[in-house]
């Protein structure tokens, strides 16, 4: 007797929870399509443009964060090292190598969905390219670590996993993407626990 | 026939109603993805609106202030205003104080990138930027008023809009230059009218 209306409520609960479910899914997990992904690295340099994908521009206005715009600079996140294992607070880390051609960097890192550091913590948890040492052929060799270490140090709070974030300020990789080779600095896992 | 034969076989139906319901959740699935832009009261433009009132930078800290913004990055020091040219084009300025870095970033209402400077590509190192609609900029130029030779002026047909202001501090012993920077940074309506006549 009840089966029309039994079939339409299946119907109807499979579409509204269905839908709003994936949206809300699609929405955390991505920023949009058009990425570059170079390793780990990962950067939306149209993320802020009218020719932004609907995803995209779905993301940025729920998010709600200002993004920076072309002349300004790109920001690369990593949440895996070059293995492709998750970046946790447990392991060492050491970053090596080159960053695009940029003014200037910043690198930190973050809990997901956590706040940035603050600029006044008494660890190093944010470095630039003034303040760092570099190799004589001016490549980088930052560790990434819980512990504190010798040389360029970023200290990670938590042992929880992490996100890193490396944004290159005025950098001709902001306006044309894929039209120059770019390379990132690679993350090697040094080891985990006391090392 | 067609209706008994389906009525026979009950969890037929029934797998018709899970796809129907499928096919539904996948169209209010891009509807949302579409929609939300043009109703989220999340975005930046709408957080930006709450700091305050309009034509004039907030500095934004590390921990979300009460319109949920924050500053991205804790070496990126940044301040926000938004503007409306409806009535007078806006004029944003900064002097240059001898910080490392700055970037000015202009954005419509639904935060699509309308122009971004830096320092290296402004004139003398100076935020000196117009931002103002086509019919506007041309009066404007018609009559460019004394020390506007280094003014870039900015078309746009978007009204409403924010512009963000960031600067880099590379070490502590920059904060205060840098904070002097941002808070000497001004985004007013621009009125010409009266200072062209003379």
């Amino acid at each position: 007797m009840f089966r029309v209306p039994f079939l339409v409520a299946i119907a109807l609960v499979i579409a509204f929870g269905g839908g709003i479910w994936s949206t809300r899914v699609a929405l955390d997990a991505t920023v949009g399509f058009g990425a570059i992904k170079l390793g780990p690295w990962e950067a939306f340099p149209e993320a802020q443009t009218e020719k932004a994908d609907p995803y995209a521009k779905s993301h940025r206005a729920n998010a709600g964060r200002i993004l920076y715009a072309s002349a300004e600079g790109l920001s690369f996140t990593a949440q895996t090292d070059d293995s492709g294992q998750r970046l946790t607070g447990n392991c060492t880390y050491r970053l090596t190598g080159q960053t695009p051609t940029a003014r200037f960097w910043t690198l930190f890192a973050t809990a997901p969905n956590g706040l940035p550091p603050s600029a006044n913590a008494d660890l190093p948890v944010a470095l630039n390219s003034r303040a760092v040492l570099r190799r004589p052929d001016g490549s980088l060799d930052i560790s990434i670590s819980q512990r504190a270490r010798a040389g360029n140090w970023l200290a990670v709070s938590g042992a929880g996993p992490f996100r890193l974030t490396l944004t290159l300020l005025d950098t001709p990789a902001a306006g044309s993407s894929g039209l120059i080779d770019l390379a990132m600095p690679g993350i090697q896992r040094i080891g985990c626990g006391n090392v | 026939m067609f209706r008994r034969l389906l009525g026979n076989f009950f969890w037929l139906k029934i797998l018709f109603a899970i796809l129907t319901g499928l096919v539904g959740a996948a169209l209010l699935h891009l509807v949302i993805v579409i929609s939300l832009p043009q109703f989220s009261q999340r975005d930046a433009y709408t957080r930006i609106l709450a700091e305050g009132e309009n034509q004039r930078f907030y500095r934004l800290s590390e921990k979300p202030d009460r319109a949920g913004l924050l500053k991205d990055d804790p070496m990126v020091e940044m301040t926000v205003c938004a503007f409306d040219i409806s009535e007078a084009p806006v004029r944003l300025t900064a002097p240059n104080g001898g910080v490392p870095f700055w970037s000015l970033g202009v954005y419509d209402s639904s935060s699509n990138e309308v122009f971004s400077i830096n320092d290296r590509t402004s004139a003398d190192g100076v935020v000196d930027v117009v931002v103002g609609t086509p019919a506007q900029l041309t009066v404007l130029r018609k009559s460019l008023p004394r020390g506007f030779a280094q003014t870039v002026l900015v078309e746009t047909q978007q009204t409403e809009g924010y512009a963000a202001l960031r600067s880099l501090t590379t070490h502590k012993s920059f904060g205060p230059l840098v904070s002097q920077f941002l808070d000497q940074a001004t985004c007013a309506p621009f009125q010409w009218r009266s200072r062209s006549q003379f």
